[in-house]
């Protein structure tokens, strides 16, 4: 397999606190990776990991064949990235916040209007950054990954704030990224809903543990195969129940072993 | 060079640039002032002429700079922490102790730009005002210089406080605690009081003469160096999580 992104025994603490539990993921190239879990499962702690925002307690990850701290510069190159909220200088319109990611990109000035009119925001690029609404921002936020169309993605939650017709329009375009231009897209949700419809392989985090990695079809072999919750109803609804049903078998066994 | 360039786009609509200015274009101006109206008194005052243009005019613009840096910095990093722009920065390809010891640049420059300004102001009285003869450009520059170096370490600390501090109001107080304990201090000869940032640049505008004092330009350049050497470590080693 060609991977482009994978983490080993990955793991972050907090003092008493484990927010990522010896994690091993594993992306493949020019995939849609949907990283799934319920709100602090670790999955924007790991993705801060791969950026370099946070460092690894233990453990280790390479991106592209590169590590953090040593490639820092030329694998930050190659990622575009949108974590828990909308980054952006307050002071300085749309436009003017994706010039300043050009410059640093060193891309040539059509990039920003490019960014700018793949999330539907090229009529607003003149406002002030700090006027726009949240989905806006977030549009924003996404434009500055999306600048200069990067190998790899990371996304985090990134239809967060959007309203419907904005999740749809950004889940079709992240949905489109590898054929458009062969990227690989890192996306977290805690939404199974939202990430079957467009991932290709999927990873399940619960308290910072990883407890699937593989296929929606592996995710849905795998379940059946350990009992939990399968109807005759349609495959989404299946998957959601199989979720929940192994995040609720997780949570009971930590309960039991943090009693013992 | 493109750091640079970048940092100086961020800065628009920040009123870094201008604020710096401001004080600079004050500075000058309140020297004009002062000077027209208290000419007479001052030049009566039993001090040689060169040592009344240079240390009894500097009181106020000391302080008109120490204020200006001491917002200027605030807003220098304000701008990254607002709308949490830094953490962006430390997803791009960029190099964040560039990033730092660009905003150090700008504000140094910045603050250089105010100093000359307030100094033309100076050169200006110094020319046409002063008894004939008794005006020194040697001594002049040499005070500009030396106002600007025992400035330095304020800025310097300033920057790496703003640096670490997402909240406004906590760097404002710093500021302001640190012009009232240098203004309590600054007359004090124990030369431990040196270490403190804001009693440095107080230091020329309680001195009764213009000669600078080597150990003050010493140990204004040291700490500028040590506040900004752990602003770059710290630029690098630490993260906002």
């Amino acid at each position: 397999m060609d991977y482009i992104i994978t983490t080993e025994q990955l793991t972050k603490k907090y003092k008493n606190f484990i927010s990522v539990n010896k994690v091993s993921i594993h992306i493949q190239k020019g995939s849609i990776y949907g990283f799934l879990g319920p709100n602090g499962a670790g999955k924007s702690t790991t993705m801060k990991m791969l950026l370099g925002l946070t460092s690894p307690t233990s453990g280790s990850f390479m991106v592209d064949g590169g590590h953090f701290p040593d490639d820092r510069i030329s694998i930050l190159k190659k990622i575009g990235s949108f974590i828990e909220s909308p980054f952006f200088y307050a002071n300085l319109t749309g436009r003017e916040n994706l010039d300043i990611i050009r410059k640093i990109l060193e891309l040539p000035e059509n990039a920003v209007n490019d960014a700018l009119e793949l999330v539907g925001l090229a009529e607003f690029g003149n406002q002030l950054a700090k006027k726009y609404s949240l989905g806006m921002k977030q549009r924003l936020g996404l434009a500055g990954a999306l600048l200069g169309r990067p190998p790899i993605l990371i996304l985090d939650e990134p239809t967060n704030g959007l309203d419907p017709s904005g999740i749809h329009e950004i889940r079709n375009l992240i949905k489109s990224l590898p054929s458009l231009y062969d990227c690989t897209v890192l996306i977290s949700s805690h939404m199974l809903s939202e990430i079957e419809l467009i991932a290709d392989d999927i990873g399940i985090l619960n308290h910072g543990r990883l407890l699937f990695e593989g296929s929606l079809d592996e995710l849905r072999q795998n379940a059946v195969q350990a009992g939990f919750a399968a109807d005759n109803k349609s495959n989404s609804a299946n998957l959601e129940d199989m979720f929940l049903s192994m995040i609720n078998k997780d949570n009971t066994a930590r309960k039991q072993r943090v009693r013992l | 060079m493109n750091t640079l360039i970048i940092e100086l786009r961020k800065e628009k609509r920040t009123g870094v640039i201008p604020l710096l200015l401001s004080v600079g274009v004050l500075g000058a101006a309140y020297v004009f002032v002062n000077f027209s109206v208290r000419k007479d008194t001052l030049l009566n005052l039993p001090l040689d002429p060169m040592d009344v243009l240079l240390t009894q005019l500097y009181g106020m613009i000391m302080v008109l700079n120490m204020f200006g840096i001491v917002i200027a910095a605030c807003m220098v990093y304000n701008m990254e922490f607002k709308g949490t722009a830094i953490k962006k920065m430390y997803m791009l390809p960029i190099s964040i102790p560039k990033m730092y010891l660009c905003k150090f640049l700008i504000l140094t420059v910045l603050l250089l730009i105010a100093i000359v300004l307030q100094n033309l102001a100076l050169l200006k009285i110094g020319i046409s005002d002063l008894p004939t003869g008794t005006f020194e450009m040697d001594t002049l520059l040499i005070f500009t210089a030396y106002s600007f170096i025992t400035s330095m370490p304020t800025l310097s600390f300033m920057v790496l406080v703003s640096s670490r501090s997402p909240n406004m109001w906590v760097l404002l107080g710093i500021g302001v605690a640190g012009f009232l304990s240098g203004m309590a201090l600054a007359s004090s000869n124990v030369s431990l009081l040196l270490v403190h940032p804001f009693v440095i640049m107080l230091k020329p505008a309680v001195a009764m003469n213009a000669q600078p004092d080597i150990e003050i330009v010493i140990i204004s350049m040291a700490e500028t160096f040590l506040f900004l050497g752990m602003g770059l470590w710290m630029a690098k080693k630490l993260r906002y999580e």
